[in-house]
């Protein structure tokens, strides 16, 4: 496995540990992308058999952070980690949550493709669909930055986050417009509002990871800060 | 068989048989002098025999048994004796017969086939006696002033005369002994003020009238002494002996006189410590023959100690310099090595450098500087306690400088860092806490050296050691430790009693009883030592471990 | 929408700022210290600052050169023969390897614990007062406060206060090294060096002891070699971590135990190969 993010411990037990729970991550990682991806697919699509199987498989991603969280609470009993090793479990703890979250930001998508829309409202959801797509590549990279530790990436990504959230900004507009328009349709854009905030608060989450990769790598809290602090990674 | 090999059980029984043959030489040696020895003060019964000799007399041998062996008959074919042709051997007894002054040989060897009669008389008595050795025969009557008066009053009369005889003891070796004395530092300083120059006759008047109230006092203590005299003479024993000679034992001869027949057990044993007790704290009389061994013991323990004394800083001393201060360089390892190999010179090698060196440069040298006056009579300058016991110190020196060096070095070194840590210095953590806890292999090595010193003679009779000294070399005259007197050692003791007395035969029990006291004291000497390191290891026990 | 510009948040700041000690805070200013055994170099130029009255602790793998250094801060490494030393190290604006300095006064007044408890075979009392029977101190008045004080101080005075002249000989592992810290405190030393003081001693015994030196510091600068990282990062206020003689890092005991700047540090508090 990754040894750049593990290294050479003298303990090859430690060792094993800690990859164990880097590939949980990684698989929790995968399905929650997956979740997400089937989310916006079941919305665009308007399929609902996809969207029950997202809202069937949640109780998965629950599970692994059960699971991860358990492991990391086992290698600080055992290992009392420190310096590298230390914020490796730190990040980790902290990603997994952000991941659970995701994982119901997605349930949370998924519901709306269980609503019927008219044929004027599907243009709605073509907007949404693109945020969607936005938000599911920035997991993808901040999943992907993760994977490897990359920094540069992370920083990269991290920055993704106000371009969606200008979207986001001008996909309410939008719906406030449609709104406004036509006051029968806001039961239905209500929900579309809803997963225009779910995908919203997945990228902050995605943010969130990407300051979890900066802290591991380079030892700094980054959250919280000025765009100034930050370039001067 | 191969099996029984693997198993080690061999190996085993190797090694117990190794201890068991050294343990049971030890006992067998412990056993054998220790019977031979005792038995010497266990009152024997006495014997008379009625015989005939081979020309056909008949005669009467009164004694104690004192050998028995058996001869081959063929040995005695020319006494024609009247012997069962089938008897191959003879027994034949050895029989003490003592009664100095009417034979001159106090021992008898009698055929078993001659005698006729043998039997235990209660009236038999044995007399110790102050010379010629013991009586045995039969007690005719006691004089008191020329008057035969009842036995019964004999114990009172003994107590009386041995009353006397103390008095006198004391007379002679402590007043007229301390006159003497004086007279002879008199004579001395009188002497050193000749050498100086600075006698003038104001001085000489002096002298001389001190000297003459000195030998004013001698001569009256003399006719004390003559008074005494007389008065133990007073009385005497009338006894006969075998054969039914008559002789007269004055009083004052008589040490002891013992019914050994009559007596019981308990009586015996009574005796028996008895005799060990005066052998212990008697003076040797008859050349060693007979009496005690007091002078023996006293010179022995005296020198003993008084080598410990001089050997115990000194190897300590040596030990802690090629330890702590010296360089650990070849010189030092040379040192050491000659320091271990010193311990094999042999002991008489010793006694040659102590005779050469201490006793004829030393001693001669201190004689000139501070005893002149007393040249060309020697004061140092010839063998005595001191030399002896320095010698000794010598010879045992690398016993205690090995045994010490080893105790220092087995000291944790984070003791001694623990104590330099708190600001102590080097000499401070020495005296502190490194002598302290080494002091248990310290006392190892003094215990080494008491054993060989206590056990070694053959080097003192170079340096010091004599068949008979006539004082002790502590005494009540200033200074009271003479240290430039001879001594008597029990293991010379031993050789001279055993070989060099001039009835072997007499003595032989006597250098059992002698070599048994001095096994007693030399385990005497290590058991208090090893009970004082065994309480100084009790107390540091923590850091043997 | 509101923006608000958000202020940088920072963790714990450290106490003090190890580059830029005023005076009165260097209890032991060491500089380029270099220590030769013979000719093979066990320490290269060390240099640094270490604060009054805070706990620091030295660590690195076996060999690096703490225990070395730790001994050269009271002369003990003059007891090694081919131990030879060049640079200074300042008590007091004093460098103890000046000439004039006495070795004595200099252990005086900077004691020492070893790896093993090292109570002398004498009672507990002598063991404490030992120090000052050196300087000659008779009053027995002093004496008795200066042991019930020291025991106090050592969190001992309870377990031995009635047993004060038994042997101290006969006191637990970890007893003994409490008697042995309250034996160096009590001829009040400044700067108390403890080596591996509890690597012979169980977990329980370990604890006592942390907690004693974290209640020392406020008398005593404390400075502690320990292969034990948990308990450096446990006990001290500033971690130093060396390694083959070099002092590759020295830093707060937070930061360096959280985020080391140093890859070897990091090898090192993290169990990896160098």
């Amino acid at each position: 496995m990754d040894n750049v993010i593990v290294g050479r411990h003298i303990s090859g037990q430690f060792n094993e540990d800690l990859e164990s729970v880097i590939n949980q991550v990684m698989q929790m990682g995968g399905l929650v992308e997956q979740q997400l991806s089937n989310a916006l697919n079941s919305v665009s699509e308007n399929d609902e058999g996809l969207a029950k199987r997202v809202l069937a498989n949640d109780y998965q991603v629950n599970q692994m952070e059960v699971s991860i969280d358990d492991s990391c609470t086992r290698i600080i009993a055992k290992r009392q980690p420190a310096a590298g090793d230390l914020r490796l479990i730190l990040a980790i703890l902290k990603t997994i949550a952000d991941l659970e979250r995701i994982g119901d930001e997605a349930i949370k998508i998924a519901k709306v493709a269980l609503e019927s829309y008219s044929g004027k409202q599907q243009d709605l959801l073509v907007n949404l669909d693109n945020l969607g797509r936005r938000v599911l590549e920035y997991l993808q990279a901040a999943l992907d930055a993760f994977t490897r530790m990359d920094v540069d990436t992370a920083i990269k990504a991290h920055s993704t986050d106000d371009k969606i959230n200008r979207e986001y900004e001008a996909l309410m507009r939008q719906l406030m417009t449609y709104m406004m328009e036509d006051p029968r349709s806001i039961p239905q854009i209500m929900s579309v509002i809803w997963s225009a905030r779910a995908l919203e608060r997945i990228g902050d989450r995605c943010q969130n990871i990407c300051e979890y990769i900066i802290y591991f790598v380079k030892g700094k809290d980054v959250r919280h800060t000025t765009a100034e602090d930050f370039k001067n990674l | 068989m191969n099996k029984w090999f693997k198993s080690g059980s061999p190996w085993i029984w190797l090694s117990a048989g190794g201890v068991s043959i050294s343990l049971i030489s030890v006992l067998g040696l412990l056993w054998l002098i220790a019977s031979r020895g005792l038995s010497y003060f266990w009152p024997a019964e006495l014997y008379q025999f009625d015989m005939v000799d081979e020309k056909g007399i008949a005669t009467e041998v009164i004694g104690e048994i004192y050998d028995r062996e058996r001869i081959p008959a063929s040995q005695l074919a020319h006494l024609e004796l009247n012997l069962d042709p089938e008897q191959t051997s003879i027994e034949r007894l050895l029989i003490k017969t003592g009664n100095r002054e009417l034979v001159s040989l106090d021992f008898r060897w009698i055929l078993a086939p001659q005698i006729i009669t043998t039997s235990t008389p209660e009236k038999l008595v044995v007399i110790e006696r102050r010379t010629n050795g013991n009586f045995y025969g039969f007690i005719k009557q006691l004089i008191l002033d020329g008057k035969p008066v009842a036995f019964s009053r004999f114990d009172e009369l003994l107590e009386r005369v041995d009353n006397f005889q103390e008095q006198l003891d004391k007379l002679q070796k402590v007043d007229i002994g301390a006159i003497n004395y004086q007279l002879e530092r008199l004579r001395l300083k009188q002497r050193k003020h000749d050498l100086d120059g600075t006698l003038t006759s104001a001085l000489e008047e002096e002298f001389r009238q001190q000297s003459n109230s000195l030998n004013k006092e001698y001569v009256q203590l003399e006719e004390k002494l003559m008074q005494l005299r007389n008065n133990i003479a007073r009385d005497a024993l009338v006894v006969t002996a075998m054969n039914g000679e008559e002789i007269t034992i004055n009083f004052e001869h008589i040490l002891k006189l013992s019914f050994n027949n009559q007596l019981s057990i308990i009586d015996k044993i009574n005796v028996f410590f008895g005799q060990i007790i005066d052998f212990v704290l008697d003076d040797p009389r008859e050349a060693n023959t007979e009496g005690g061994v007091f002078p023996a013991i006293f010179g022995t323990v005296l020198m003993v100690l008084l080598m410990t004394v001089i050997v115990s800083p000194l190897g300590v001393i040596a030990a802690i310099y090629l330890h702590e201060y010296a360089g650990k360089n070849a010189l030092t390892k040379l040192l050491r090595i000659a320091v271990i190999n010193l311990a094999g010179v042999p002991s008489i090698v010793y006694g040659v450098f102590g005779l050469g060196f201490f006793v004829y440069m030393v001693g001669g040298s201190l004689d000139q500087l501070f005893y002149a006056e007393n040249l060309p009579g020697p004061t140092f300058g010839t063998p005595g306690v001191l030399w002896s016991a320095i010698t000794l110190a010598i010879l045992t020196l690398p016993v205690v400088i090995v045994s010490t060096e080893e105790g220092l070095s087995r000291i944790p070194a984070s003791m001694r860092h623990g104590s330099l840590a708190l600001g102590a210095t080097k000499i401070e953590t020495l005296w502190r806490i490194i002598l302290p806890v080494a002091s248990p292999a310290i006392m190892t090595g003094i215990i080494l050296a008491i054993a060989r010193a206590a056990g070694e003679v053959a080097p003192l009779m170079l340096v010091g050691v004599v068949k008979m000294a006539p004082n002790l070399p502590l005494d009540g005259n200033f200074p009271f430790l003479h240290l430039d007197r001879k001594f008597m050692h029990l293991g010379f003791h031993i050789y001279d009693v055993g070989f060099q007395s001039p009835n072997v035969e007499a003595a032989r029990p006597l250098v059992y009883a002698t070599a048994t006291l001095l096994v007693t004291i030399i385990v005497v000497l290590n058991m208090t030592a090893v009970k004082i390191r065994n309480n100084l290891r009790e107390k540091y026990h923590a850091l043997e471990q | 929408m509101i923006s608000v510009t958000p202020k940088t948040l920072t963790g714990i700041a450290p106490k003090i700022d190890l580059t830029n000690l005023s005076p009165e805070q260097v209890a032991l200013d060491i500089k380029n210290l270099n220590l030769y055994y013979g000719d093979k170099q066990a320490l290269n130029n060390i240099t640094m600052s270490i604060p009054k009255g805070q706990v620091t602790a030295f660590i690195g793998p076996s060999g690096c050169g703490k225990s070395t250094l730790l001994r050269c801060i009271n002369r003990m490494n003059d007891l090694i023969d081919i131990c030879k030393v060049s640079g200074e190290i300042n008590l007091h604006g004093v460098n103890i390897y000046d000439r004039q300095v006495d070795v004595a006064q200099l252990r005086r007044n900077v004691g020492m614990v070893f790896q093993r408890p090292n109570p002398f075979p004498k009672t507990i009392y002598e063991n404490v007062i030992y120090g000052l029977r050196i300087t000659g101190e008779k009053n027995r008045r002093v004496l008795d406060e200066a042991v019930e004080n020291s025991l106090r101080n050592a969190a001992l005075w309870n377990e031995v206060k009635d047993r004060l002249f038994e042997s101290a000989l006969g006191l637990s592992g970890g007893q003994q090294q409490r008697l042995v810290i309250a034996r160096a405190i009590a001829v009040q030393p400044e700067v108390l060096l403890l080596d591996e003081p509890t690597s012979a001693l169980d977990p329980i015994s370990t604890l006592t002891i942390e907690e004693l030196i974290n209640d020392l510091k406020k008398q005593f600068t404390v400075v502690i070699v320990t292969h034990n990282m948990q308990q450096a990062a446990r006990v001290s206020d500033q971690t130093a971590f060396m390694y083959m003689g070099d002092l590759i890092e020295y830093s707060d005991t937070n930061t360096l135990f959280t985020t080391p700047k140093k890859k070897k540090t990091e090898d090192y508090i993290t169990g990896r190969y160098g």
